[in-house]
């Protein structure tokens, strides 16, 4: 009889570690795939400010202010310099 | 049966049983005794094997600081990406595969079974995948069309301002490590330390995290000098000259005369790391011919209106070596009038007035000869002989450019002495390293190196680049409003055969804006033009377009407003 009680209490212990060890598991693939959502995010996040930036470059603004507008680059004889 | 009764195994049980127990026990022995051997004696073996097996190291990407101009625009980042690869051996369906990264990845079929078949196992299909693709495909990876595919983590290094300050900035690698420019200069402070990461592979390559190896440290974010906005400015000038001129090489350099520090530095070609306003050295002509003229009247050799001999306007300075000066018909020069005619016979005299030793003294005060601190990659010294090498000729014929070669980072900062009163400034390019912590470092102090010129000689000089302008060489650097000071330059170049070539130049032109409190110096050259052409005629123009962009973009205000037409209300 004790040596079947030893049998059983080694058996939930092992049972409890290999359920431990699955939940682990199950956890980091969880967290991994978080995670990787987030770089993603991140990185989407990224593209578009870069996608902003390249919009409001010098670049950008001359050729659709040219092309569209029909402007020219300011001289700087023809910036005001307002003084208090 | 005698013998029957004496072997004691024959009707003894227990000792049978002995025996059979002990045969049993003999394999479990074995066992448990190779099982100890294997536990203390080959632990590490089999553990570095078992971790193997089950486990991936992941490089976990190196991260990468940003590099930001002078005014916090950020000019480089690294934005994760992915690579897909192929691994042939796992692929349960090839053509449903091929099609499937052929219709999301924009890649045709042909392409990848061409790869298919050129690669044993595993081969790349696309690289630098953007997030929007990569969510695409990531729902695949969970169903028989995404097995043997590999998404495997990498970063794209992405310059919103496109290729704009790239010769600057250089380049870095898919595993973020600089590998140009100030990307590798910097590599240490901008890039983290490779953060391991224990990973297992679950069976459809997912990936299950398990704990860092490595802490992380804060990585740096280098801010330069440069204000793309004037980079852009000196890059579109540039452009155009290239354009009207097909020069070989060109540049432009704009540096704050205050301080040191350079606002833009354009290159041509657009290479990146392949900043040639460090990297190109050149003999400089005329734009050479303020560096002796105003030593020689810092050291007092000459005065501003000694008359100069132009008798002929021929100069014998040795035998068999003669200058000519073909731009004037004048029998005698003073100095201003010397820059602006750009007579060499002039400044070849003034020079050999000066003397090779204190002329050599100046060059090298004025920085020639010597790298900067700013150290760029590949940066060179330029070469500046020992003066007592120097003939009578080589004496003559520095003093208008010929004989020295130098670096246009250091014109334009001999330039800027001139310009600032006197005073050879330390040049900058990055101004500082911040890092997430709130550390900096690398901070550009205003340094000033040496006074290289008394400030009554730095006003007689800026006085005579400035008549330059007016009425000499330079006039297509005039802006109206505003007060210039310049000098052209049109220098012939080495020939292979030996001698000068007389139709390959080197034109520019160096000079500074406003005159009386100089905001910018800025250095144009033109290296080999296709077409014929001079500084006064194909650098200048280009010095007034970046000038005039320059000087709107701070707001600076006319110092010559009586040049300007009334305002209509």
């Amino acid at each position: 009889m004790k040596l079947f009680g030893l049998v059983f209490a080694l058996s939930v212990f092992a049972f409890g570690v290999a359920m431990m060890h699955i939940e682990i598991n199950r956890s980091g693939r969880e967290i991994g795939r978080l995670q990787n959502e987030v770089e993603i995010k991140r990185a989407r996040n990224q593209y578009l400010e870069l996608e902003a930036i390249r919009l409001e470059s010098p670049q950008t603004i001359e050729q659709l202010a040219q092309e569209k507008l029909h402007l020219r680059r300011t001289q700087p004889q023809q910036v005001i310099i307002l003084e208090d | 049966m005698l013998k029957q009764k004496n072997n004691p195994f024959i009707y003894n049980t227990k000792a049978r049983m002995k025996l059979c127990g002990l045969l049993c026990l003999l394999a479990p022995l074995c066992i448990a005794g190779k099982l100890f051997y294997m536990q203390t004696f080959q632990h590490d073996e089999f553990t570095s094997k078992a971790e193997r097996a089950i486990y991936n190291y992941l490089d976990e990407d190196r991260l990468r600081g940003k590099i930001y101009d002078v005014k916090g625009r950020f000019l480089a980042e690294s934005v994760r990406t992915h690579s897909c690869g192929i691994s042939k051996r796992y692929v349960k369906n090839k053509n449903e595969t091929i099609s499937f990264l052929a219709k999301v990845l924009h890649i045709s079929k042909k392409d990848i079974e061409r790869k298919w078949q050129r690669n044993k196992n595993f081969f790349f299909v696309a690289k630098k995948i953007k997030p929007d693709t990569y969510m695409d495909l990531l729902p695949a990876m969970k169903t028989s069309v995404g097995q043997g595919l590999d998404l495997t983590p990498e970063y794209e290094r992405v310059h919103p301002y496109g290729s704009s300050a790239i010769d600057i900035l250089g380049a870095a690698n898919s595993k973020n490590l600089g590998l140009s420019g100030i990307e590798q200069m910097f590599n240490s402070e901008l890039s983290q330390e490779i953060s391991k990461r224990r990973a297992k592979r679950a069976r459809r390559g997912e990936l299950i995290y398990d704990r860092s190896l490595k802490e992380e440290r804060s990585v740096g974010n280098v801010y330069l000098t440069i204000d793309i906005l004037a980079q852009y400015y000196a890059e579109k000038a540039l452009e155009k000259a290239v354009k009207d001129y097909e020069p070989e090489h060109g540049l432009i350099v704009v540096q704050e005369p205050k301080t040191g520090r350079l606002l833009a530095a354009a290159s041509y070609p657009r290479k990146d790391g392949q900043s040639l306003p460090f990297q190109f050295t050149y003999e400089p002509g005329s734009t050479f011919k303020t560096i002796a003229i105003s030593s020689a009247l810092d050291a007092g050799a000459v005065s501003i209106n000694d008359p100069i001999d132009m008798s002929g306007r021929k100069w014998e300075i040795a035998r068999g070596v003669v200058v000519r000066d073909n731009q004037h018909d004048k029998e005698e020069l003073t100095i201003p009038e010397i820059m602006a005619v750009s007579s060499n016979i002039g400044a070849g005299k003034i020079a050999l007035e000066l003397g090779a030793k204190n002329l050599f003294y100046y060059i090298k005060a004025f920085g020639f000869g010597t790298k900067t601190d700013i150290n760029f990659n590949g940066e060179s010294k330029g070469y500046v002989p020992p003066y007592n090498k120097w003939t009578v000729v080589d004496t003559a014929t520095k003093g208008y450019g010929y004989g020295i070669s130098l670096t246009p980072v250091q014109l334009i900062g001999a330039y800027s002495a001139i310009a600032n009163g006197g005073w050879l400034m330390q040049p900058h390019l990055v101004d500082r390293i911040e890092y997430a912590d709130g550390r900096v470092d690398h901070k550009a102090e205003v340094q000033r190196i040496r006074r290289v010129l008394k400030p009554e000689t730095v006003e007689t000089m800026k006085k005579v680049l400035e008549h330059v302008v007016k009425e000499g060489s330079g006039k297509k650097a005039q802006i109206k409003g505003y007060s210039v000071a310049g000098k052209t330059g049109t220098a012939e170049k080495l020939s292979k055969e030996g001698g000068y070539a007389k139709r390959h130049h080197v034109v520019s032109f160096c000079g500074f804006t406003p005159v009386e409190d100089p905001r910018f110096t800025i250095l144009v050259v033109l290296d080999n033009p296709a077409k014929y052409t001079f500084g006064g005629t194909a650098a200048a123009p280009v010095f007034k377009e970046v000038a005039e962009g320059l000087l709107a973009m701070d707001g600076v205000a006319p110092d010559r407003p009586e040049e300007l037409q009334p305002v209509q209300k």
